[in-house]
């Protein structure tokens, strides 16, 4: 993975940066908030995508949206490189430091700031988890919706920044459908606040824009988040098939029916071994692949849903079936698909996680294709996905201490995504460009689309301070893409017709 | 994850498992949210992934580690939070021992902080020693504020009111009460016995009411956890050899059905010797032996039954999970279940499940985090004492026990002293 | 009058703007032209009609997707989509009652442009929502695609919503991808009436509290209730609250009975079923039925529901409308004289500690010019407003000046 040449003038510099960084945000209470030994720079070399790692510049953790700004503008005045930060858990490098970069942390913004039951909605800054929100809400029996698998952990300002999807997003949308408000700061230090506990934007819909923009347009220092009511019931359904492609006829045939279940995740053999010895949810182990399908609502409702989902898999013959009679087994049930990822790592030193979306007709033939593949790389996969949202996650398996296998991992990870793409599909679904899946951003879009894409780089952060390094395989500047082509004083467009 | 271990480094065994115990990790975070000190800092080298990275740079580096990467190791707890959180099963538990050791043996610490520190282990493991230092620290109260924190701290932690243990540290056997269904033998705990003798009579009171012959064998002493979490290795294992060596003579001459253990640090420990020894072929199967034996009270409780409760109106009362037990342990419901059918109403802290801050002997070494998180704990238990009339806090381990009775006006008690009281015995306070 | 200009492929629309761009001139972007008189008045010297590019060249309902071209007829996108029990579920309205011109004219280009969204706005969106992907021509007369045809999607930043309430002002759409969703089964409304305002949505918020679902809630006072065409609801002389339940019968029939229960406090609980649901709910998606006064100029803002009641009363003190509320309060319409000068001064003070946003809707052009037809925003989003502009149409090419001065 090719990075920016770091700036050898701002390396050089770096003591007079750490100096304005620490008057900026002083010592506290549990000790500095400016990282500068290398040991302590160690704790940030990388994101959840640990094969890609680097020192940054200096690490800062501010407390407040003020410091946040000063710090931007200080930064964006002396040309110096910024990479937020949320709870590292990117799964695309996103997070991934620069040698000549400052890495603002935003592990200090951990507070809720207010819960909002009549407007069903939570003020909260960034840093805070996933998962606390719901939790915060929880004993009025709301939630918030997204809940990727991450949720524990992933910080909500990353969730915005990634426009994370989650197991229920299926019937109830990704970050971005459940976001009401944000406040961000730009490179130049300005912040500005979008949206609130109202709908719709006011002029341009930027709120939706910062959605999914993986830290490159401004850092999100504060969240306003739509909560919803907990279902009256919701019941989760253990489906297993000998075979891959029958699992993904079932999920064709539900969503055919008319149903949108609130969750519909597939596990294979093999992540569902490695879950079943963490967490024990009680999932099968005879058989080849797994279906998770959750239904929500009233009791009634529930109850007709889970026969009329009985009846499809019936159609396709699978033999297992288990249906969730308590709310712990339910929850059970989704640990195991929550903490799937990581418990890989119990029988392979390193996984890469990919991370396509298909059109979910084309399910069976991707799977087998995988399969395929597995076998010419010689690198064992597990499947764990979002198989309502037809969004893929195979995992390859290696171990990166042995030469070579990462490389090999890498171009098995291309071919899947590849193969996504000339499906109908797309790179990625959920987990961001980053530095992953950069260089192979051309094989969807083209010069002019990318273009396009710079351009509202641009308009937020001209001087291309924000995360540089991500997202685009070439960063154009600023000033050449604002450029209106005239050559020899002809008119830009020499060759159209009149009309 | 990578490592960059030579294959020198790889040749010492112990390495060579820190090294494979590390590749497990896929920095995925999940351990973050359950750190105690993550929570307060913000900060991620004072996360448990944090600290994996940090010690991973020490080991690949060798030499001397610097004085960041010590700070943010002598931070942890090493309450093991992260380790119930971790799905991919890193043991963090023997990766931070080993750490701290590496520490110990690598790092010169200051002329005064090194002598606080063996100072700190030797009078807390030794009961005559001990019982003195307290009395000086009784003393000392009224003059704290002259001394810095940690020392203040140190004085604050000392009880007001010393009892005199009436069970002492003797070898000793306490028949059972009618026909003898076991023969165990109690850990007294050398800290516990000083500063809440109560906790060991309630235990033995209890036990032999369940028909338990209960012994205190000759040479049984500290189990060495206090040592060990300070990087001291050496002098752990030694504890940990003369209480193998006594028991397992217990053992042959008298037999021993299983070894009682009331403080959940010292349980996590005794469980652990199994570990500390398994490349020491003396040592390994003798080691495995105890390791096999060991019970918390709780889980003996759970493997027999609790005697008939003979209390009525039992007050409602808080449960904390001491971490040594719930995440070093993995008791988490038995002793909910117990204090229920002795007839308590147990009435849950909000939020997740933290750290007290006690820790062996953090809240002396660390008295600033210790004091932060002890009330952050007391503010979310004051949240549901006053609504639900709760007057009273149990917890299963000593540590817990004295950091709380620091800084609240419930009634700190251990598990024990409530089932004890509940089906016949002494009502606490004694 | 400008020229108007209509092509027929995408190949064409290219051309006119690199055209428009070369002759340094500016062109105003129609679908149909159903809401032109949404936003400030501007002159541009051509007039580029969309609506030839009609065409849906995808429509694959298992996959719950469509692709259209930008000037397809939404009439036509609704018929296609019913014939499969399927539905646009953020509910775009027909705006045509309320500029005129006729019933069901608008496209989806326009659509989108103008991020339209309908009573199920609180549990579904809007039009941003569902924008999967679009083909367009900038303000530069480059043509670019962003998004795809799947849901999952975070491939590069997401120009749909950029252009999703952008009213054309920074590219011309020329296609676009949007996800479909299964029509919900069963219908039912439950209604209570005469509580005022506040009480009105003070029963709306309790309900969207609970557990029922329930995916459009409004509130119409006595004075809009009257002007239904729902005989139910224009005999009665009172204020009416509601709430729509939707699903599969067995579950409407539930959480029907729920809302019942809680409403059990009010006076005259009553449902509504299919049909005259669908008909309540259009009228109030619609607003031009209830606001029928063609000389009023009508505002549309945008509060935390909450604050609705009392931002009402609010600007009642000031000026002579009416109202009605949907989103659960969180939608506000408000009709005055047509002729009256200054009322979004005074609806935007009183914006100012409620926080939210108003439009002026519909308005003479005098009064679009002289108030600001859009919500003016704080100078640091102005600048970052200006900015996108200036990278996406820095000649001003594009419906210039339609949103904000400059812009
Ligand atoms: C085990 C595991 C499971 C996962 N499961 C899912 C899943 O189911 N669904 C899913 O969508 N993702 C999943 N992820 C990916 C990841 O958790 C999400 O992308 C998450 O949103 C990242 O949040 P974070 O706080 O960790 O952000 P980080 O990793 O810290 O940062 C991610 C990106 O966001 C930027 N950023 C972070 N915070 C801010 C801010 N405040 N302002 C501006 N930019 C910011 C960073 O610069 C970076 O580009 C998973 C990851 C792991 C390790
Ligand atoms: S949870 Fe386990 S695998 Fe994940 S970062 Fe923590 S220690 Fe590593
Ligand atoms: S042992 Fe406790 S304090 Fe130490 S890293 Fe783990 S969770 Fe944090």
């Amino acid at each position: 993975m090719r990075m920016p040449t770091p700036d050898a003038k701002i390396i050089s510099k770096r003591s007079i940066i750490v100096e304005r960084l620490q008057q900026i945000v002083p010592r506290g209470a549990f000790g500095e908030n400016v990282i500068i030994d290398s040991a302590g720079l160690s704790a940030y070399e990388c994101d959840g995508l640990s094969a890609y790692r680097q020192l940054p510049l200096v690490v800062v953790l501010p407390e407040t949206t003020e410091q946040v700004s000063k710090i931007l503008k200080y930064c964006n005045e002396t040309g110096v490189k910024v990479v937020a930060r949320g709870a590292g858990t990117s799964l695309s490098g996103g997070a991934l430091p620069l040698a000549d970069a400052v890495m603002l942390g935003l592990g200090k913004f951990n507070q809720i700031l207010n819960i909002d039951y009549a407007n069903r909605a939570v003020v909260t800054q960034s840093g805070v988890t996933n998962l606390s929100i719901s939790e915060a809400v929880s004993a009025a029996d709301f939630y918030y919706a997204p809940d990727p698998s991450s949720q524990i952990v992933c910080s909500i300002g990353g969730n915005v920044a990634e426009n994370s999807g989650g197991v229920h997003c299926l019937k109830y949308g990704l970050t971005t459908n459940n976001l009401l408000g944000l406040e961000i700061v730009l490179m130049n230090g300005d912040i500005i606040k979008l949206g609130g506990k109202h709908l719709d934007s006011e002029g341009y819909d930027l709120l939706g824009i910062m959605t999914g923009s993986e830290g490159l347009l401004g850092v999100i220092t504060e969240v306003t988040l739509r909560i919803l009511k907990k279902p009256e019931t919701a019941r989760a359904m253990l489906i297993g098939f000998d075979d891959a492609a029958l699992a993904g006829d079932c999920v064709a045939a539900i969503i055919g029916s008319g149903i949108i279940p609130s969750g519909m995740e597939m596990m294979d053999k093999l992540a569902i071994k490695a879950t079943e010895e963490f967490v024990h949810a009680g999932y099968p182990s005879n058989i080849e692949t797994l279906l998770i399908v959750e239904l929500d609502g009233p009791l009634d409702e529930v109850t007709d849903l889970i026969a009329r989902v009985q009846n499809i898999v019936n159609g396709l013959g699978s033999g297992y079936i288990r249906v969730s009679e308590s709310e712990t087994e339910r929850e059970k049930f989704w640990a195991g698909r929550k903490a799937a990822f990581p418990a890989i790592g119990r029988i392979t030193p390193d996984y890469y996680c990919v991370d396509g979306t298909i059109p979910r007709a084309r399910l069976p033939e991707v799977l087998m294709r995988i399969s395929k593949m597995s076998q010419k790389y010689k690198l064992r996969v597990a499947n764990v996905f979002h198989a309502g949202d037809g969004n893929l996650h195979p995992l390859i398996m290696y171990d990166a201490n042995k030469l070579g296998e990462l490389e090999r991992a890498e171009e098995f990870g291309t071919e899947i995504l590849i193969l996504c793409v000339e499906v109908g599909g797309v790179l990625t679904g959920e987990h961001g460009v980053g530095v992953e899946k950069r260089d192979l951003m051309e094989k969807v879009f083209t010069e002019e689309d990318l273009k396009q894409q710079q351009r509202l780089k641009c308009a937020f952060d001209p001087n291309g301070l924000l995360n540089p390094g991500k997202v685009f395989p070439t960063l154009h500047r600023c000033a050449e893409l604002g450029r209106v082509h005239i050559h020899h004083g002809q008119t830009p467009f020499p060759d159209i017709p009149r009309f | 994850m990578k490592t960059n271990f030579t294959a020198d480094q790889r040749s010492n065994p112990l390495m060579a498992m820190m090294e494979e115990n590390l590749r497990k990790c896929v920095h995925c975070g999940f351990c973050l949210p359950s750190c105690p000190t993550y929570s307060v800092s913000g900060d991620e080298r004072e996360s448990p992934r944090g600290r994996i990275y940090l010690i991973k740079d020490m080991l690949e580096r060798e030499g001397a580690p610097n004085k960041e990467i010590v700070t943010h190791i002598d931070s942890c707890l090493s309450c093991l939070a992260c380790m119930s959180a971790c799905p991919s099963g890193v043991n963090y538990q023997h990766y931070i021992d080993y750490a701290r050791h590496y520490v110990e043996n690598h790092h010169q610490r200051r002329g005064f902080e090194r002598f606080m520190r063996m100072l700190l282990v030797y009078t807390i493991t030794h009961a005559k020693v001990f019982k003195i230092a307290l009395k000086v620290a009784k003393l000392a109260k009224p003059f704290s504020r002259f001394f810095g924190l940690k020392i203040s701290n140190m004085i604050s932690m000392a009880p007001t009111k010393l009892k005199t243990a009436e069970i002492t540290n003797e070898a000793r056997i306490y028949p059972a009460e009618g026909i003898r269904i076991k023969r165990v033998g109690l850990l007294m705990g050398c800290a516990q016995n000083v500063l809440r003798p109560s906790v060991n009579e309630a235990t033995i009171r209890l036990l032999t009411r369940m028909g338990m012959e209960v012994v205190v064998s000759d040479g049984v002493g500290c189990c060495g956890a206090l040592s060990h979490h300070i990087g001291k290795n050496d002098i752990a294992r030694d504890s940990a050899k003369t209480n193998i060596d006594a028991w397992l003579k217990e053992f042959d001459q008298r037999g021993l059905d299983n070894i009682i253990i009331n403080a959940a640090g010292c349980g996590t420990e005794v469980k652990d010797y199994a570990y500390m020894f398994k490349d020491d072929p003396a040592y390994k199967g003798k080691a495995q032996k105890i390791s096999d034996l060991t019970r918390d009270i709780s889980e003996l409780i759970s493997e027999h039954q609790l005697p008939t409760v003979k209390l009525s109106n039992q007050p409602n009362i808080i449960y904390h999970d001491a971490c040594s037990l719930i995440h070093g342990q993995g008791i988490r419901l038995e002793p909910r279940e117990h204090l229920k059918s002795a007839g308590f109403e147990v009435v849950e802290i909000p939020g997740r499940h933290f750290c007290c801050g006690s820790a062996g002997s953090y809240n002396l070494l660390q008295p600033t985090m210790a004091n932060e998180l002890k009330d952050r704990r007391l503010a979310l238990i004051g949240e549901v004492s006053d609504s639900n009339k709760v007057s009273i806090l149990a917890t299963g381990n000593i540590g817990c026990l004295m950091q709380f009775a620091s800084g609240t006006d419930l009634q700190v008690v251990h598990t024990v002293e409530l089932l004890d009281w509940a089906t016949g015995g002494l009502k606490p306070p004694y | 009058m400008n020229k108007s200009l209509i092509p027929h492929t995408k190949k064409e629309v290219l051309d006119i703007i690199r055209a428009t761009i070369n002759d340094k001139a500016s062109i105003e972007i129609i679908g149909a032209g159903s809401k032109r008189g949404w936003g400030r008045p501007y002159q541009t010297s051509e007039l580029l009609d969309l609506s030839k590019l009609s065409t849906v060249t995808l429509y694959e309902p298992q996959e719950l997707v469509m692709t259209a071209d930008a000037g397809t007829r939404m009439e036509d996108v609704r018929q296609i989509l019913a014939e499969n029990h399927q539905h646009l579920a953020f509910e775009p309205p027909d705006l045509s009652l309320l500029y005129g011109g006729s019933k069901n004219t608008g496209t989806l280009g326009g659509t989108v442009a103008a991020n339209l969204s309908g009573p199920r706005r609180i549990q579904s969106g809007a039009a941003r929502d569902y924008c999967l992907g679009f083909v367009a021509i900038s303000g530069r007369g480059e043509e670019f695609k962003s998004g795809g045809r799947v849901v999952k999607n975070v491939t590069g930043f997401d120009l749909s919503k950029l252009l999703s309430g952008s009213f054309g002002t920074l590219a011309a759409m020329v296609s676009v991808t949007i996800k479909v969703l299964p029509s919900p089964e069963k219908t039912r409304t439950a209604l209570v009436f005469g509580l005022d305002d506040k009480m009105g949505i003070q029963a709306l918020s309790e309900t969207l509290q609970g557990p029922f679902e329930v995916n459009a809630a409004a509130h119409l006072p006595a004075g809009i209730a009257k002007n239904s065409s729902i005989a139910r609801i224009n005999t009665q002389g009172q204020s009416v609250t509601a709430v729509r339940l939707q699903g599969p019968a067995i579950s409407v029939e539930k959480r029907c009975q729920g809302v019942k229960a809680l409403w059990q406090c009010y006076e005259g609980f009553e449902e509504l079923h299919s049909h005259n649901s669908d008909g309540l709910w259009s009228e109030i998606r619609d607003i031009g039925s209830l606001l029928n006064n063609q000389s009023n100029q009508i505002w549309r803002i945008s509060v935390p529901p909450s604050e609705g009641a009392d931002l009402v009363a609010k600007i009642r003190s000031d000026i002579q409308c009416k109202t009605f509320f949907d989103w659960g309060g969180g939608l506000i319409w408000l009709a005055t004289d047509g002729k009256l000068e200054g009322v979004g001064t005074i609806i935007r003070s009183a914006l100012r500690l409620a926080g939210g946003h108003a439009t002026l809707l519909r308005g003479s052009s005098e009064l679009r010019l002289t108030s600001d037809v859009f919500q003016p925003q704080e100078p640091a989003l102005y600048r970052l407003t200006k900015s996108v502009k200036d990278n996406f149409d820095p000649g001003r090419v594009l419906n210039p000046g339609r949103m904000y001065e400059g812009i």
